[in-house]
């Protein structure tokens, strides 16, 4: 048997979901591995963010979400009954597209995720917050305010905003769903390094529609096309010598 | 327009449910019409309208009753609408049942829930009898009319209908608005970090959804006060009854309200309505 550290983190075995009668994904298989950065890649509505949902459980919410097949974390089967989901999430964190900073002050947006994890001593919460303020690169721009309103900061600190808040709750692995998707090129490029150097204690699954993005940054990568996981292998070879001609098409800006 | 993009078995099936709500209301309006014909034929008369001392013991004794009656109720249907919106998921028949009812309900104007209240008055209690005492002598030390305890039951079964079908589906609908007012990638973004249910309802959705459920409360807490202003009324000594033209105005506004409600219910699709 693999032991929990040479092992996959995430496995998934033959995935299929569906929205009513639609169906979403066909039959994906693939294995992430842990302190890589994974990328999934494809053209809009190909689904990427329905499988990237469904290794947090955050489909749960969606009304007419059907599923079968297996989505294993550290070998344990996440859908399975008496899986208690909150303990997945705070284990699999998220960054969506579009930042969404709470309503109250940086330091409590950051601190939000600690108090979850239950942590409630001030001067827990201080070092918590300090710690993943610096992570995430921001400490040194919001220091000064930071009891003020997130609103004060661009798009793209409060990117690291969400990122760090994330953070504090010490996930094994973090999902960045286009986490540049509103950012300007400066932006994102902070992002991306942010990136590299979470790579060391985190595994990440990102996804992007931006293939040179995704050439940049990732390990490995999947190449996702209405529904169906084409290819998945690792970053270079799916960059350099597609097996398939989808994937060359895509990877050289032919398709999608 | 909703009932174009609907297809015909969704579209019998929200006539279906409609029509329970339209049954209880035409039930209500033919109760209400034959129980007045009759109170009118009993020929209510104050014996003593020398001793009236006005409105206002009477208006007090009143909304002594019928705050607290609507606090439970806003209270009620703010919590049941916690429930419907929050725990029950879209797809089950119990919510759209629930739903459809209330959209209803709070179409059709507090004045005929009024004369509801006051039939209910006529006919479970004789108030005629009791009309004729006057609040003044029973004033108690808050300066409020003691009301007779029969009085009072009756009182309290009328509120209590009334506020079935008049502050509840406010409270329901408009908490449910202010809970859905809350958008989901708030929601989610509390979710991603491992919070459970309870938390992301009491840290995050509360606190944003709050002054919209005030609003509602408030909302349905004055419309049973246009109700007590109508069995205000009934408690007035010296209200001879009420005059035919008047019911006949009041019957007639009864069944286009309701006619009314049911069609903009069937015909507008509810984002038109409330967007
Ligand atoms: N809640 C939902 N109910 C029904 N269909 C949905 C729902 N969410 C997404 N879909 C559909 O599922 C398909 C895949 O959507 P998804 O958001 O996963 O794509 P995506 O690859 O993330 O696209 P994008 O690059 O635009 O983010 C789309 O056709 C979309 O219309
Ligand atoms: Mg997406």
């Amino acid at each position: 048997m693999q032991t929990k550290k040479k092992g996959p983190i995430l496995s998934i075995h033959n995935l299929n979901v569906w929205y009513g009668d639609n169906q979403i994904l066909d039959s994906l298989s693939f294995e992430v591995q842990p302190r890589q950065i994974t990328a999934l890649i494809g053209p809009a509505n190909c689904g990427k963010s329905t499988l990237v949902r469904c290794f947090n459980r955050l489909n749960d919410f969606t009304p007419n979400f059907r599923f079968n097949g297996e989505i294993l974390f550290n070998g344990k089967d996440m859908y399975k009954k008496k899986t208690d989901v909150t303990a997945i999430r705070k284990k699999i964190g998220m960054v969506f597209r579009k930042p969404e900073p709470f309503r109250c002050s940086i330091y409590e947006n950051v601190a939000y995720g600690a108090r979850i994890a239950g942590i409630n001593q001030a001067s827990q919460l201080d070092a918590v917050v300090q710690k993943s303020l610096q992570r995430s690169g921001l400490w040194d721009e919001v220091e000064p305010i930071l009891h003020g309103n997130p609103e004060q900061l661009s798009i793209g600190q409060q990117q690291r905003l969400c990122i760090a808040r994330a953070l504090t709750v010490e996930p094994e692995i973090l999902i960045f769903d286009e986490p540049c998707g509103e950012l300007d090129p400066i932006e994102t490029v902070k992002i991306e390094n942010l990136m590299r150097d979470l790579r060391n204690d985190f595994t990440l699954i990102f996804v992007t529609n931006k293939r040179r993005q995704a050439a940049r940054v990732s390990d490995s990568a999947g190449f996702l096309y209405c529904g169906e996981l084409i290819e998945f292998g690792s970053t270079e070879k799916i960059f350099t010598n597609p097996q398939d001609t989808r994937t060359e098409q895509y990877v050289t800006g032919r398709l999608g | 327009m909703a009932i174009f993009s609907m297809t015909r078995p969704e579209l019998r099936k929200k006539i279906a449910l409609q029509g329970i709500a339209f049954i209880i209301v035409g039930a209500a309006f033919i109760f209400l019409w034959n129980t007045l014909k009759k109170t009118q034929a009993a020929n209510i008369q104050t014996p003593s309208s020398s001793r009236i001392s006005g409105t206002l013991p009477s208006l007090l004794s009143d909304l002594n009753l019928i705050l607290p009656i609507s606090l439970l109720a806003v209270l009620f249907g703010v919590a049941f609408a916690f429930y419907l919106e929050e725990w029950l998921p879209t797809t089950s028949k119990v919510r759209s049942f629930i739903e459809s009812q209330v959209a209803f309900f709070v179409e059709i104007p507090s004045l005929l829930y009024g004369l509801l209240a006051i039939t209910v008055l006529f006919s479970y209690a004789d108030v005629s009898k009791e009309i004729g005492t006057p609040p003044i002598q029973n004033i108690n030390e808050a300066g409020l009319a003691a009301i007779p305890l029969q009085h009072n039951i009756a009182m309290f079964y009328a509120e209590t209908l009334v506020f079935i079908f008049m502050v509840i589906p406010v409270a329901i609908k408009t908490t449910q608005e202010a809970l859905r007012s809350v958008a989901t990638p708030i929601r989610e973004s509390a979710y991603v970090l491992g919070a459970n249910h309870w938390q992301v309802l009491a840290n995050r959705v509360v606190p944003l959804a709050l002054p919209r459920i005030l609003a509602g409360g408030c909302r349905a807490i004055s419309r049973s006060l246009a109700v007590a202003a109508l069995l205000i009324g009934v408690h007035i000594p010296g209200t001879r009854g009420i005059p035919d033209r008047f019911m006949l105005f009041l019957g007639g506004a009864l069944l286009l309200s309701t006619i009314s409600s049911f069609l903009i219910e069937i015909y507008v699709p509810a984002t038109a309505r409330h967007g």
